[in-house]
C-alpha cells in the first residue's frame, strides 16, 4: 500500500456520555444507526453504492449479534447492502477501516461504510455458573417435587452476578484487569501517582478548553436520546471543568487498593459513543469529484507481552515506521489513546529509549523522542472517555480535523489494545 | 365463456365446492350466485357419498367480500327488503342442515354475509394472510346482519363479543379470529394445502373431532345470568358514539335484547324484520351513497402509468410544528427515510417528541411493538443545515404561512435538491401558482394539505399548480394512499376545497353570534344536526389565530361573500384570544370543561333568539352555496369527491350523505328560495351561486349523472 492511499471522505461521531448517564437507553446499534444515517447523509452518495458496512464492537450485545448488520438496516440502508463485525479490543474502530482498507487495495470493492461503537452501558450482568445451571435443572423438571429439589441446591452465594463490563476488561490468559497491567508499567517506568494525576488534569483542561473553542462540535452530530421527553445531548460530558492534580489526588487506587497508583481519575472513562467514516481509495474519491477529510497513507498493528499491552503504540509504531522510513519527525500531530495517564508517560519513556528498543524491538535506535506539545492536543479518553469499540475511529477523525485546523498535513494515530496489541496509523490531510 | 359461480368436486368422498364469480376479482352473495348456491345446496342434501363438504374461494385474497351492496341500495320497500333477506337466511342456513360436516376455508376477505356463510358452517379454518379479514361490517352501511348473523355468531363466541364486533363493525384477521373463537384454526397461507387435509381428517375423527368442539366458547358468568348488563352497557356506550343518529347499531342491540331466548325461526324473522326496516332508512341510503363515493375516490385511475410514478424512498420535512411533525410520524410509519429540518436541535428533540409520542400511542394500543417504533424512529435524522438534502426524492415544507418566507425556502431546497426530485408545501391556504411562479422547476412543485392533526385526520388535499407535470401529481395521490389517507385533487384557489366551504360556515356562525344569539345554543343546534362539534368548540380547538388568517385570505380572495365577521376579528385582533392551545377562546376551558367566556359576549350587539331552522340554514346553505361555486369552477371533480372531502376533511356527518348529499335530499329548489330569503335579509353573501340556480331551475340535482 506504499503508493496508493486510502480516502477518508469524512467522519463524525456521537456526544461520548458517561456510562450509566445520559445514552444508558440507547442500545450500541443504535447510537450507531445514528451515526452511519447521518454520514451517509452528508456523503451524499446513493445508499446502493456502498459495498459493505463495516463496524468495530467490542461487547457484541447478545440482542444484536453481528451488530454492524443492524446498523446498516436501521440506517437505512437497503438489505442488499452486506455488513459484518469486527473485533480488535481497543482498535475495534480502527480495524474497521484497516479492513476496508485492505478490501479496496485487493480490489473486492470501491466504498466503504466503516466505524465504531459501544455502549458501555448496556454490559449486562451475568449469572454465575452455579446458579445457571439451577436455571437449566428447572427448565428440564418435568414435575413440582423436581423443581423444588432443584430449587433446594440455591445457596445465596448463587445469586452474586458476574459484571460483564469487569470481565470484559480482565485479559483471560493472565487473568490481569486492565488497570492491573498500567499498575505494572508505573512499577516497570517508576512512574509515581503525582506524575498520572498531572497528566490527568492536563487532559481535561486540554478538552476543555477545546470544548469552549467548539473543536469538538466539529466532529459530533447532536443526538435526541429521549424522544418521548424530546431530550438532546449536544457535547460530551465526560471533561471536569478546571480539574486540577490536587482534586485527583484524593482519590483512592481502584486496582491495587493498598499500593496502588492508578486511580478511576487517571484511568480513561467507561462510556458510551458511536463514530463513523466512510472511506474510498484516492482515485475513487476523484472520480466521484470528493473532497477527503484526509488520507490513510499506512497502517500497522504489533503484539506484545499482554501483561504490559499498554506499551502497544511503541511497538506497532516502530513496525509502521520500518515499513515507511518515516520518522517521529515526519509526524506533525500525534494522537496516542489516554487508556490509563501511566500507560502514556510509560511509553514517552519507552519510545525515547535506545535500550527499550534494543530489547524489546529488534532495532539498536530508539523509536523517538515524542514531543509533548504535539501530543493530544485536546486531551483524550481520560477526559473524554473511551468507549472502547468507538475510540479508534474518534481517534483518526479527530487527528485529522485537528490537522486541518492547524494547516498540519501529517499525524500518527495509535492505540494500545487490551491482550497485548498496538496500532498505528499514519495520516495525511492532503 | 363460464357461467355459473360454482364448482362442485369430489375426491376420496370429500366435496369441495369452489366459489369463482366469472370475470370478477370477488366473490360476492348476489342474486344469482345465492339461487345456484341454493341449487347446490339441495342437490348436496341427497348426496350420501359425502363425508365433508369445504367451501372455498378461487379468488385471491377473497373469501366472500359480503352481500351486494347494489342490490340492498335497491330495496326501497320494506315487504320485499324483508322478503329478500329471508330468503337469504333460509338458503343458508341449509349448509347448517346438511347431513355431513362442513368447513369454510377462509383464505382473505370474509365480511357480511361472507362471514354469515360461513358461519353456518360446522368449521371454520382462516391463514394468517395479511388480506385475512373476518367481520360483520353492516353498521357501516346503515344496515344490520340479516342472513343470521346476529343469531350465529353469538352462538359461536357469546353475545358480549359478538355484539362488540357487530357494533364497531370490526376487521378481524385469522390469528385474532381464532382467539376470539371466531374460526377453529388458523394456519400460515403457505401451509393451507396440508393443514387443511389434516383438519379435515381430524374432523373425521371422533376424538380429535371433540378436542375442537372442546376449545368453542363457554358461556360467562354475566352472560348466564343477567344477559341484561351486556346490552345495556352496549346501547350506552352507542348512544354516545352516534348521539342517536344512527339507527342501526340501535337496531342490533335490539334484536340482541328481543331474541334472547327465542326460537331460532322467530328469531332469524326479528332480525329479517330488523334489517328490512333499516335497509329503507335514508340514514342507509346516505351511508351507501358515502361508500360508493369513498370507492370511487378510492378506485381512480392514476394519471400516468405505474412505471411512470417517481420513487419516494427518501423524504425530507422542512418544519417541525404540529403539522411538520405529525408528517415526519406518518412518513417514519410507512418506513420512508425521512430528514427533519429544525432551526435548533432542542427544536428538532420537541418534535422528536412529538412522534415518539403518537408511536407511543400506537404502542399502548399494540398497533405496533417496541421493536417496530425503534424501527421507525430509527429511520428519522435530523439537523440544522438544508446542504443534506440531496437524496430527497420528496420535500414538504410545513413551515410559517408566509409567502416569502416560503419562497426563500423553496430557493433553497432547489440549490440543493435533485431537479427530478418533488418539493411540496403544506399550506393550507396560499396559492400554489404564487409560491412557485419563481421556482427553476416549478413542474416538479405540488401542495399536499393535510389536516391537523395528521395523525388522525383522513383527508390530504392535492393541489397541483399549471405547471404541475402528472407524474408528480400521481406520485403524490399514490403516497397519500399509501399512507392510508384519502387523497382528493383539487383546484388552486384561496382557501382549496375544505377550508373554503368550511371557513364561511364558522364565519356565519360567528355573524349569528354577533347579531346576539347564544354560543351554546348554536354548538348544540350544529353538534345535533351531526357535525363532530360545534362551530366555535371548532374554532377553539383549531386555534383562532389559524381561523381569523384562513379567513383574512378568503376575505382578500373572494371579496363581500366571505368578509371576516365582527366579532371574530375583535376577538382576535383586540381581545388576543386563541383558543384552547391558550385556555381562553369562545369558551373558557380548564382541562376536559368548558365555560362560557364573558369577553366574547360582550362582544355580541344585543339579544337575539333565531329559529333552529334559520340558524341551520345559515350555517349549512352558506356551505352549500360555496360548494357550487367549487363545483362550477372545477374546483374538484364532482359532487361524490367533494362529499368525501367534507366528510373526512371536516367530520360532516355520514349518516347523511355528505354536503351536497344533504343538499339534494334538502331539495335545491328550497335552497334556493331560502337563500334568496336570506339574502334579502342578511346581503350578498346569500346570493345563490348560479350553478345552484341552474340545478335549482331544471329540478336537477348535484349528485345526478353519478351512479
Amino acid at each position: 500500500m506504499k503508493h496508493e492511499r486510502i480516502a477518508i471522505i469524512d467522519g463524525i461521531r456521537t456526544p461520548i456520555a458517561k456510562s450509566g448517564g445520559l445514552l444508558k437507553n440507547l442500545q450500541a446499534e443504535t447510537l450507531g444507526a445514528h451515526v452511519v444515517q447521518e454520514l451517509a447523509l452528508r456523503v451524499g452518495i446513493d445508499y446502493d453504492r456502498y459495498d459493505e458496512i463495516i463496524i468495530g464492537n467490542v461487547s457484541q450485545p447478545v440482542h444484536a449479534a453481528n451488530i454492524a448488520r443492524v446498523i446498516g438496516l436501521k440506517a437505512g440502508f437497503g438489505p442488499s447492502i452486506p455488513a459484518y463485525t469486527v473485533h480488535r479490543n481497543c482498535a475495534s474502530g480502527m480495524e474497521s477501516i484497516t479492513t476496508a482498507t485492505d478490501k479496496i487495495l485487493s480490489g473486492q470493492g470501491e466504498i466503504y461504510m466503516c466505524g465504531g461503537v459501544e455502549s458501555m452501558s448496556n454490559i449486562p450482568l451475568i449469572f454465575s455458573p452455579a446458579l445457571t445451571g439451577i436455571f437449566e435443572g428447572l427448565f428440564k423438571s418435568r414435575s413440582v417435587s423436581e423443581k423444588l429439589k432443584n430449587i433446594s441446591h440455591l445457596r445465596p452465594e448463587f445469586l452474586k452476578p458476574i459484571i460483564g463490563l469487569m470481565q470484559g476488561l480482565t485479559d483471560p490468559t493472565n487473568g490481569l484487569m486492565m488497570g492491573s497491567t498500567a499498575e505494572i508499567l508505573a512499577q516497570d517506568f517508576g512512574i509515581s501517582r503525582e506524575a498520572q494525576d498531572i497528566y490527568a488534569s492536563m487532559s481535561h483542561n486540554k478538552a476543555q478548553a477545546a470544548q469552549v473553542a467548539g473543536i469538538f462540535a466539529q466532529e459530533i452530530t447532536p443526538i435526541v436520546y429521549d424522544a418521548l421527553r424530546g431530550k438532546v445531548m449536544m457535547d460530551d460530558d465526560g471533561i471536569r471543568y478546571d480539574q486540577s492534580p490536587d482534586k485527583l489526588g484524593k482519590l483512592k487506587p481502584f486496582f491495587d487498593r493498598k499500593n496502588g497508583t492508578v486511580t478511576a481519575g487517571n484511568s480513561s472513562q467507561v462510556s458510551d459513543a458511536a463514530a463513523a467514516v466512510v472511506i474510498m481509495s484516492e482515485n475513487k474519491a476523484k472520480e466521484l469529484g470528493l473532497e477527503p477529510l484526509g488520507y490513510l497513507s499506512s497502517y500497522a498493528y504489533a503484539g506484545l507481552d499482554p501483561s504490559r499491552m499498554g506499551l502497544g503504540p511503541v511497538y506497532s509504531t516502530a513496525k509502521i515506521f520500518k515499513k515507511t522510513g518515516l520518522t517521529l519527525k515526519d509526524m506533525e500531530l500525534i494522537e496516542m489513546n489516554e487508556a490509563f495517564a501511566v500507560q502514556i508517560l510509560a511509553n514517552l519513556k519507552a519510545f525515547e529509549s535506545a535500550s527499550y528498543a534494543q530489547q524489546h524491538l529488534n532495532q539498536s535506535i530508539a523509536v523517538g523522542s515524542i514531543d509533548e506539545s504535539i501530543l493530544n492536543i485536546h486531551g483524550g479518553s481520560v477526559a473524554l472517555g473511551h468507549p472502547v469499540g468507538m475510540t479508534g475511529t474518534r481517534l483518526v477523525i479527530h487527528l485529522l480535523k485537528a490537522l486541518r485546523q492547524q494547516n498540519k498535513n501529517r499525524g500518527l494515530a495509535t492505540l494500545c489494545i487490551g491482550g497485548g496489541q498496538g496500532a498505528s496509523m499514519i495520516l495525511e490531510v492532503s | 365463456m363460464k357461467t355459473h359461480n360454482f364448482t362442485l368436486t369430489i375426491e376420496d368422498r370429500i366435496a369441495t365446492l369452489v366459489f369463482d364469480i366469472p370475470d370478477s376479482k370477488v366473490n360476492i352473495l348476489n342474486h344469482q350466485s345465492m339461487e345456484e348456491l341454493n341449487s347446490h345446496l339441495d342437490a348436496l342434501k341427497k348426496n350420501t357419498e359425502i363425508k365433508v363438504l369445504r367451501f372455498v374461494s378461487a379468488k385471491k385474497d377473497i373469501f366472500i367480500a359480503g352481500a351486494d351492496i347494489t342490490e340492498i341500495r335497491s330495496l326501497d320497500d320494506c315487504d320485499t327488503a324483508y322478503d329478500v333477506v329471508r330468503h337469504g337466511q333460509i338458503i343458508l342456513e341449509k349448509i347448517a342442515y346438511l347431513p355431513f360436516p362442513t368447513i369454510a376455508v377462509i383464505d382473505g376477505a370474509c365480511l357480511g354475509g361472507g362471514f354469515e356463510l360461513a358461519l353456518r358452517c360446522t368449521y371454520r379454518i382462516a391463514t394468517e394472510n395479511k388480506a385475512t379479514k373476518i367481520g360483520l361490517p353492516e353498521v357501516n352501511l346503515g344496515v344490520i346482519p340479516g342472513f343470521g348473523g346476529t343469531q350465529t355468531l353469538q352462538k359461536l363466541i357469546g353475545p358480549s363479543k359478538a355484539l362488540e364486533l357487530i357494533l364497531g363493525a370490526k376487521y378481524i384477521n385469522g390469528a385474532k379470529a381464532l382467539k376470539l373463537g371466531m374460526v377453529d384454526a388458523c394456519v400460515p397461507q403457505g401451509y393451507l394445502d396440508f393443514k387443511l387435509a389434516a383438519f379435515t381428517q381430524s374432523i373425521l375423527n371422533p376424538i380429535e373431532q371433540a378436542g375442537i368442539l372442546k376449545k368453542r366458547y363457554q358461556p360467562t358468568l354475566v352472560e348466564r345470568f343477567t344477559p341484561w348488563v351486556i346490552t345495556m352497557v352496549a346501547y350506552k356506550t352507542v348512544m354516545e358514539k352516534t348521539k342517536g343518529h344512527y339507527p342501526a347499531p340501535l337496531a342490533v342491540i335490539e334484536i340482541f335484547k328481543k331474541t334472547n331466548g327465542m326460537d331460532s325461526t322467530r328469531a332469524l324473522e326479528f332480525e329479517a324484520r330488523m334489517f328490512a326496516q333499516m335497509a329503507v332508512t335514508p340514514e342507509s341510503k346516505n351511508l351507501i351513497s358515502v361508500y360508493f363515493a369513498l370507492e370511487a375516490v378510492k378506485n381512480e385511475k392514476a394519471l400516468v402509468s405505474k412505471e411512470a410514478l417517481l420513487p419516494v424512498k427518501f423524504t425530507s420535512v422542512i418544519g417541525g410544528g404540529a403539522m411538520g411533525g405529525g408528517i415526519v410520524w406518518l412518513f417514519a410509519k410507512m418506513d420512508l427515510l425521512v430528514r427533519l429540518y429544525a432551526r435548533s436541535f432542542d427544536k428538532a428533540a420537541q418534535t422528536l417528541q412529538h412522534v415518539a409520542q403518537s408511536f407511543e400511542f400506537l404502542k399502548k394500543r399494540r398497533r405496533l411493538n417496541a421493536r417496530e417504533v425503534d424501527m421507525k424512529l430509527s429511520l428519522i435524522s435530523y439537523g440544522t443545515d438544508l446542504s443534506f438534502f440531496g437524496h430527497s426524492d420528496l420535500a414538504i415544507e410545513a413551515i410559517v404561512e408566509d409567502m416569502a418566507t416560503k419562497k426563500q425556502t423553496f430557493k433553497e431546497l432547489e440549490a440543493v435538491m435533485r431537479d427530478d426530485a418533488i418539493i411540496a408545501t403544506n399550506t393550507s391556504s396560499l396559492s400554489i401558482n404564487l409560491l412557485s411562479s419563481d421556482m427553476q422547476h416549478p413542474e416538479r412543485f405540488i401542495g399536499m394539505h393535510f389536516f391537523n392533526p395528521v395523525e388522525q385526520m383522513p383527508l390530504v388535499e392535492i393541489i397541483p399548480s399549471k405547471d404541475t407535470k402528472p407524474e408528480v401529481i400521481a406520485t403524490i395521490v399514490g403516497l397519500a394512499r399509501k399512507a392510508g389517507k384519502t387523497p382528493i385533487v383539487v383546484n388552486d384557489c384561496p382557501g382549496f376545497l375544505v377550508n373554503r366551504i368550511l371557513l364561511p360556515y364558522i364565519n356565519e356562525c360567528a355573524k349569528m353570534l354577533h347579531q346576539g344569539e347564544g354560543v351554546e345554543r348554536i354548538d348544540t343546534l350544529i353538534e345535533t344536526f351531526g357535525m363532530p362539534m360545534g362551530p366555535f368548540v371548532l374554532a377553539d380547538t383549531v386555534g383562532l389565530d389559524v381561523g381569523y388568517k384562513v379567513a383574512s385570505v378568503l376575505h382578500q380572495g373572494y371579496g363581500e361573500r366571505m368578509e371576516v365577521s365582527t366579532l371574530l376579528d375583535r376577538a382576535y385582533n383586540e381581545l388576543h384570544l386563541l383558543g384552547k392551545k391558550a385556555k381562553r377562546g369562545f369558551y373558557i376551558h380548564d382541562g376536559k370543561n368548558k365555560t362560557l367566556n364573558p369577553d366574547i359576549q360582550a362582544l355580541q350587539l344585543g339579544k337575539v333568539h333565531l329559529s333552529d331552522e334559520e340558524i341551520l340554514d345559515r350555517a349549512m346553505l352558506v356551505m352549500v352555496n360555496e360548494a357550487a361555486y367549487c363545483l362550477q369552477e372545477g374546483i374538484v371533480k364532482n359532487a361524490q369527491y367533494l362529499d368525501v372531502a367534507m366528510i373526512m376533511g371536516t367530520g360532516f356527518p355520514p349518516f347523511r350523505g355528505g354536503l351536497l348529499k344533504y343538499a339534494d335530499t334538502y331539495g335545491l329548489e328550497k335552497i334556493l328560495h331560502a337563500l334568496l330569503r336570506l339574502r334579502d335579509k342578511y346581503g350578498m353573501r346569500f346570493e345563490p351561486a348560479p350553478l345552484l340556480q341552474e340545478l335549482a331551475h331544471t329540478g336537477s340535482t348535484f349528485y345526478k349523472g353519478i351512479k
